[in-house]
């Protein structure tokens, strides 16, 4: 079977302009060291403003240039956690109010957490079925379904 | 209901019809071939980010969308052994008619219990809310009809273990005539007829 | 129909009619458990010849099966030498001679329909009698020792196996209190063998109810056999198998009338589990017909309905939506 081996290579992966993930989107200008003292500097920023109940605050600093693409892992499960914390301690009754007061870009970033926190539901993540999905309709009460097709062709992974 | 299906719905029809926004889309690596890009995923330009739509650990919607064609795959809740024989008759059941139901696919994929494809040609030959309506309808059901037949498995073997042993010794008339009662009921109850219990078959 | 009848209804609809008038006959059937029966007019048409083979024959034999036919036959029965080839007992049928009266008539098919159940109930029948008279030793060691016996617990007397199917079989054990009563049965399939564990649970909790006190006491356990058998060889452990135990009573056949309608429905366990596995089965699976046509139904809304041209009586076009 050996000599059959070669008819499997994927020679169009060889070839010089071939498309990979990652020409898709422009890579983040800070750098991954950038990025990882950024979220770590914005997960603390969030803790302090929960603390003293500054939901919005909160939630406006962590989806303001969150970390995407390759090699920052670590930065967007800080970011991840941070956010989810957010979630969870939010009254239901103050949600269309903070999502109101969300950009556009911002309301996108959101979405995509919350698909994100429901990917990992049953992996151990802490954060309840219910809390993602009562989020998720409010937002898209607030923002529309072209929020989620933003989410969807968004080519930069949160 | 449970009170968080609902938004579980909500979401599953909100992401759906996000998705549902298809074209028709010449495969760019075989020449006069139309593919599913999502099914042959050659083309890394042509797929989009998925999405994971869950209520707990075991209930859960995977949307994978492209640019022809979108895949929704559903993980159906199984409590127990029983359940998860049943869910699988019944997927399989369904998988078996797929040719009448156009949109499902053959074989799930892993991790799911049953995969839909819906191309762009299934979005403009049908509705796209009707479309959309289907899977809501189907989710809905497909719980419903689960615990269901589950209820029906265990009223059965009651019936069947109590009118046994109520004729095996000690014999009580009475007994007897109560569970012949009982299972009238039932059947009456019941909306496909339990009218296999009638059909008299043997054995070997 | 809930539960299975005891006898064969074959034999009962045929001789029925072949007592009106005697005609030909050459009917092979089977019956529950590889018992096959084979009813024919060899010499002359007044001459009915019914025959069985029955797979755990050599185990029924051991337990006194020929001397209960015997006597149970009187009169019809055939010698081992004349028995049917291929066939374990059989009985051949004067129509000459059949008693005149209908109820006569009647009492005689139906004994004769109860073939393959009077065979079955031999083991059944000498487990009592042993039973009895272990009840009976019992008492007369309990008034001299009664203490030694109390802490020596009970006498038990064989063991008996009737391997009714390839694989599965039952055992029954006579002691001084009871008649232990132990069915073995396979699960074929995965769908079996978690509807199999559902219909035996019932079957364990069914008991609790009030009105059910007096049926006898059922356990049953997968994958490992109970006590009483566990020290036989050659028993089946794993996924499977079950193990369903059946404990009488001396209420449950203190008269023979009651021990036989006992018997009937004991030895028929295994097959009507099986029956109720399957008809559950097939129940589902009517269900599941029903509602895939449904979504079915649902599914097709989605196509939009092609525009027609329809004409009214007066000749003028419309269109339909």
């Amino acid at each position: 079977m050996a000599e059959y081996a070669f008819r499997k290579i994927n020679i169009d992966a060889l070839e010089e302009d071939v498309l990979l993930p990652s020409d898709l989107y422009d890579p983040d200008p800070r750098g991954p060291d950038g990025v990882l003292s950024d979220a770590q500097a914005k997960s603390t920023e969030v803790r302090n403003l929960i603390s003293r109940g500054d939901i919005p605050g909160a939630l406006n600093a962590i989806l303001t240039d969150p970390p995407y693409g390759e090699g920052v892992d670590e930065a967007k499960n800080l970011t991840k956690n941070a956010l989810l914390l957010i979630l969870n301690s939010t009254r239901a009754s103050e949600i269309p109010a903070i999502l109101k007061s969300l950009g556009q870009e911002q309301q996108d970033h959101l979405m995509a957490y919350i698909y994100k926190g429901m990917a990992a539901i049953g992996q151990g993540s802490d954060v309840t079925g219910s809390v993602l999905l009562n989020w998720h309709s409010q937002l898209t009460e607030v923002a529309g379904v072209g929020c989620i097709v933003r989410v969807m062709t968004d080519r930069r992974t949160l | 209901m449970s009170n968080t299906l609902r938004p579980y719905l909500n979401a599953v029809r909100a992401t759906l019809t996000a998705a549902l926004t298809l074209e028709n889309f010449s495969s760019q690596v075989v020449e006069r071939h139309n593919k599913p890009e999502v099914e042959v995923q050659t083309s890394p330009e042509a797929l989009l980010k998925p999405l994971i739509v869950s209520r707990n650990e075991s209930e859960r919607v995977l949307i994978e969308p492209s640019v022809n064609a979108i895949r929704l795959s559903i993980s159906i809740k199984q409590a127990d052994e029983i359940e998860k024989i049943l869910c699988h008759k019944f997927t399989r059941f369904m998988m078996m008619r797929a040719e009448g139901f156009v949109i499902l696919r053959r074989k799930p994929i892993p991790g799911y219990d049953i995969s839909f494809l819906i191309t762009n040609f299934h979005s403009e030959s049908m509705l796209k809310h009707k479309l959309v309506d289907f899977i809501i309808q189907f989710m809905e059901d497909v719980d419903k009809e689960i615990s269901e037949m589950k209820l029906s498995l265990n009223a059965r073997a009651r019936i069947v273990a109590e009118s046994y042993l109520s004729t095996v010794s000690a014999f009580s008339t009475r007994e007897y005539d109560y569970n012949l009662a009982n299972l009238t009921n039932l059947a009456r109850v019941r909306k496909p007829r339990l009218d296999v219990i009638s059909g008299h078959s043997k054995l070997g | 129909m809930i539960l299975l009848e005891s006898h064969s209804v074959i034999i009962n609809d045929v001789l029925t009619d072949r007592f009106d008038k005697p005609s030909r006959a050459d009917i092979q059937f089977v019956d529950y458990d590889n018992v096959r029966f084979h009813l024919s007019t060899p010499s002359s048409k007044s001459q009915i010849l019914l025959s069985m083979g029955i797979q755990c024959w050599p185990d029924l034999v051991k337990y006194g099966a020929r001397e209960h036919l015997q006597s149970e036959y009187e009169g019809y029965w055939l010698s081992e030498q004349d028995t049917e080839p291929e066939y374990n007992v059989s009985l051949i049928i004067d129509l000459e001679k059949i008693p005149e009266g209908v109820d006569d008539r009647l009492a005689l098919i139906s004994k004769l329909a109860h073939l393959k159940s009077t065979a079955m109930s031999s083991p059944f029948l000498s487990a009592f009698a042993e039973q009895a008279s272990l009840q009976a030793n019992y008492k007369d060691a309990a008034g001299a020792q009664a203490k030694d016996l109390g802490e020596q617990g009970e006498t038990k007397g064989d063991l008996k196996i009737v391997r009714y199917r390839e694989e599965e079989a039952i055992y029954i054990q006579a002691s001084n209190d009871r008649v232990t009563v132990v069915f073995s049965t396979v699960f074929k399939e995965e769908t079996d063998k978690v509807l199999g564990r559902v219909f035996l649970q019932e079957f364990v909790d069914a008991r609790k109810l009030n009105a059910l006190q007096n049926a006898p006491q059922v356990r049953y356990s997968n994958r490992e056999p109970p006590l009483e058998i566990r020290h036989l060889p050659g028993l089946h452990n794993g996924e499977d198998w079950g193990y369903v135990t059946f404990v009488l009573f001396p209420r449950h056949f203190s008269n023979s009338s009651q021990a036989q309608s006992s018997i009937n429905r004991i030895q028929l366990f295994r097959d009507y589990l099986h029956y109720h596995i399957k008809c559950s089965k097939a129940y589902m699976h009517s269900r599941m017909r029903y509602r895939v046509a449904e979504f079915l139904k649902i599914l097709n809304r989605a196509k939009p309905e092609v525009a027609a041209e329809r004409r009214t009586a007066t000749g003028r076009t419309f269109r339909t939506r």
